[in-house]
């Protein structure tokens, strides 16, 4: 049985190519069916995504290659020579390592994204639904998401963020832990603060106040957050209550002081402060950094955060990469040997039908013998054709890398032993 | 060649000093695996313990708190129950590279010495005695998990502050979660403690006709004390941080162990 995948990704293909290959989500039952229905192929999915698009096929020859490519380009509206300029195929394992790799998100624009494994899972999900998975691909489907679980539970790979905003959420949590019950204080209305705004909201804070030098801006934002605008000269009274400020104006000058965070902080009863200056020129004067109790980042210590995040995951990459290989290698042998298994049998059935005629005529010829001698008869015949089948059930377990040199020897072997074709 | 059960405490120690070794290298590898290796190990340890000290209540009717090994293994007992209850309750990796190495400390102390199985003179079994020695356990074992968390949040807030991660960045809870452990270990231990304290100069007086011997013991226990009460009062005016806290806990602790190697024999 061959496995196949044809496919291209952001290495591969401009965004020109993969935007005409693109399968959005509502279409995809149809085009799965319409890619399990060409001759030759006996189980089909296709992973689509804004950075690849990648065909899985199984089928009994690898001759299918050359109509999934056709298929591919009509699906493309393109010619077939352009496409495969942009196609890399794979076959057998390495479709296996190379799904495993995708759904970890090693193989993923920004290393570890965790979005991935999902869209995998549904590429996998709909073909199921429509009936295209056949044995072969369920169980690649099955040992794709189980390894891609293992990377990211092992290694956390996509534990770290890799972006401003994302590094100034999980900041947040590294001083507060769980910040349902927080409250967000956003000064001005500048695209990173608003982003970064966004982000905490996601996280179920308490609330966002909002505060501008148009009221009527802040009012329109804090509607984005079910928040409340709140008048811009009273940032000191809400540096009291606030646990997160967003600070991102276009001021020239420093909107907050440290004597306004002192105050702040002795009628929070010490109540940590996380200080976010997203702005430039900065609007928090760094000398707040001094005082206890409040924490203060900048633009560039965030992108310092998100820097060394990227490294971290590169770092983490490495063990999941190895996580991948030893997986991947388990699932060959367990496919192998299963390959192996009605062969092994007959091979087995067909020796000991041998054995048993043999012996019964040696013991016609030999007359009464003793329950002993019989015995040891039967046993010394019995330890020959276990000796005999050693090596050829070795051979069909792990003789062969390649599905072609099994199906050989495995044909070799059957020829040998007389076994039907 | 015997074996008696009063050797399970060898088994233990096998046990802990595996366990401390490999969270001490999943450290150095940053490996979450051994980390979790190091657990089950400990766990494990901890199990041989609780027999080890089941067979000393067995033998001698009361608990193992009668001279310096015997106290150093049921302090030691009880500081990993109180971590491992932590662990489920918060999943605080990072306290093991503290509390691991103390465990297996104090229950090198019992194997150095090697006197367990002390018979309790009659004079002795009271209860106010017996309440005494384990509230005065139990509120050390509470004080010393305060004292590590106490480290991890200052770490913590250093690593923030400076904004280098360290080598634990990725192991230590969120800042709020270590102040509020070791604000509520410190807490709940000093009270207890407290207790175990008052009811020991209740039962010196008793049997001394007087408030209480002093010798090294004794006042490694009040120094300790007073170090403790200072620690608390920071934390209880929201100053856990910097320099001053550390060496008010590296005070408390040194003046702990001073203590309980002070135990000579009760």
């Amino acid at each position: 049985m061959a496995l196949i995948l044809i496919g291209l990704n952001h290495r591969t293909a401009p965004v020109q190519v993969r935007e005409r290959l693109n399968v959005p989500e509502p279409k995809l039952p149809e085009v799965v069916r319409s890619l399990h229905e060409i001759d030759g192929v006996d189980g089909a999915a296709l992973v689509s995504t804004c950075n690849r698009v990648e065909a899985i096929v199984s089928s009994r020859t690898e001759d299918v290659i050359t109509k999934v490519v056709d298929w591919l380009a009509v699906q493309g509206g393109s010619d077939r020579e352009s496409l495969e300029n942009h196609l890399y195929i794979l076959r057998h394992v390495d479709v296996v390592k190379h799904l495993c790799r995708v759904a970890s998100g090693l193989d993923s624009m920004i290393i570890g994204e965790p979005q991935i494994g999902g869209q995998v899972r549904s590429a996998f999900q709909a073909a199921q639904d429509l009936g295209a998975l056949d044995g072969l691909l369920q169980q690649v489907y099955s040992q794709t998401m189980r390894v891609a679980k293992r990377v990211r539970t092992d290694t956390a790979i996509g534990e770290h963020a890799v972006s401003i905003p994302y590094a100034a959420v999980e900041l947040a949590k590294k001083i507060f832990g769980d910040l349902k019950g927080l409250q967000v204080l956003l000064l001005g209305a500048g695209e990173m603060g608003e982003l970064t705004a966004e982000h905490l909201h996601k996280q179920s804070v308490k609330q966002v106040f909002v505060a501008n030098r148009s009221y009527n801006r802040a009012v329109e934002l804090a509607e984005r957050f079910h928040g409340s605008a709140v008048q811009f000269d009273s940032i000191e009274e809400n540096l009291a209550t606030c646990d997160i400020v967003i600070a991102s104006t276009s001021a020239p000058h420093y909107v907050i002081e440290p004597d306004q965070v002192q105050r702040a902080l002795e009628a929070r009863r010490n109540r940590n402060l996380f200080l976010i200056d997203l702005s430039v020129p900065r609007n928090i004067n760094p000398d707040v950094a001094g005082i206890e109790g409040a924490y203060l980042y900048n633009v560039d210590d965030l992108q310092h955060v998100a820097d060394a995040n990227l490294e971290l995951r590169q770092h983490k990459a490495r063990d999941a990469e190895q996580i991948v290989v030893r997986e991947v290698e388990d699932f060959r042998r367990r496919l192998v040997a299963q390959d192996a298994v009605p062969t092994i049998v007959e091979l087995q059935q067909r020796l000991e039908v041998i054995r048993a005629a043999e012996l019964e005529k040696c013991l016609r010829k030999l007359g009464p013998i003793t329950a002993e001698q019989r015995s040891a008869i039967d046993l010394l015949t019995t330890q020959m054709v276990n000796k005999i089948l050693h090596y050829p059930i070795l051979e069909l377990r792990d003789g062969a890398e390649e599905p072609q040199e099994r199906e050989s020897l495995r044909k070799t072997i059957r020829k040998i032993f007389g076994l039907a074709k | 060649m015997n074996f008696d059960a009063a050797d399970t405490i060898y088994i233990a120690l096998a046990f802990y000093v595996l366990g401390t070794l490999t969270v001490l290298i999943s450290l150095i590898g940053k490996s979450m695996r051994l980390q979790h290796a190091a657990l089950v190990i400990m766990i494990a340890g901890f199990g041989v313990h609780t027999m080890w000290i089941g067979t000393i209540c067995a033998r001698t009717g009361h608990p193992p708190i009668t001279n310096l090994p015997e106290t150093a293994a049921f302090l030691s007992w009880t500081i990993f129950a109180v971590e491992l209850a932590l662990w489920i309750r918060y999943r605080v990796y990072a306290a093991a590279f503290f509390v691991y190495p103390l465990v297996l400390l104090l229950l090198v102390v019992t194997a150095v010495v090697g006197e367990p199985f002390a018979g309790l003179p009659p004079e002795l079994r009271s209860t106010l005695f017996t309440s005494h020695i384990l509230l005065t356990i139990l509120g050390v074992a509470g004080l010393m998990i305060g004292l590590a968390f106490t480290v991890l949040a200052n770490a913590q807030d250093q690593a923030l502050r400076s904004k280098q991660r360290g080598r634990l960045w990725e192991w230590i809870p969120s800042l709020n979660v270590c102040k509020v452990l070791s604000y509520r270990s410190l807490a709940i231990g000093f009270s207890v403690y407290t207790i175990g304290l008052i009811t020991g100069v209740m039962w010196s007086y008793r049997t001394n006709a007087g408030p209480m011997d002093l010798r090294v013991k004794q006042i490694g226990a009040v120094v300790a004390w007073m170090f403790f009460a200072a620690l608390l009062q920071t934390y209880i005016n929201g100053g856990y941080r910097g320099r001053r806290t550390i060496l008010i806990s590296a005070g408390a602790f040194v003046a702990i162990i001073i203590s309980i190697l002070g135990i000579a024999r009760v």
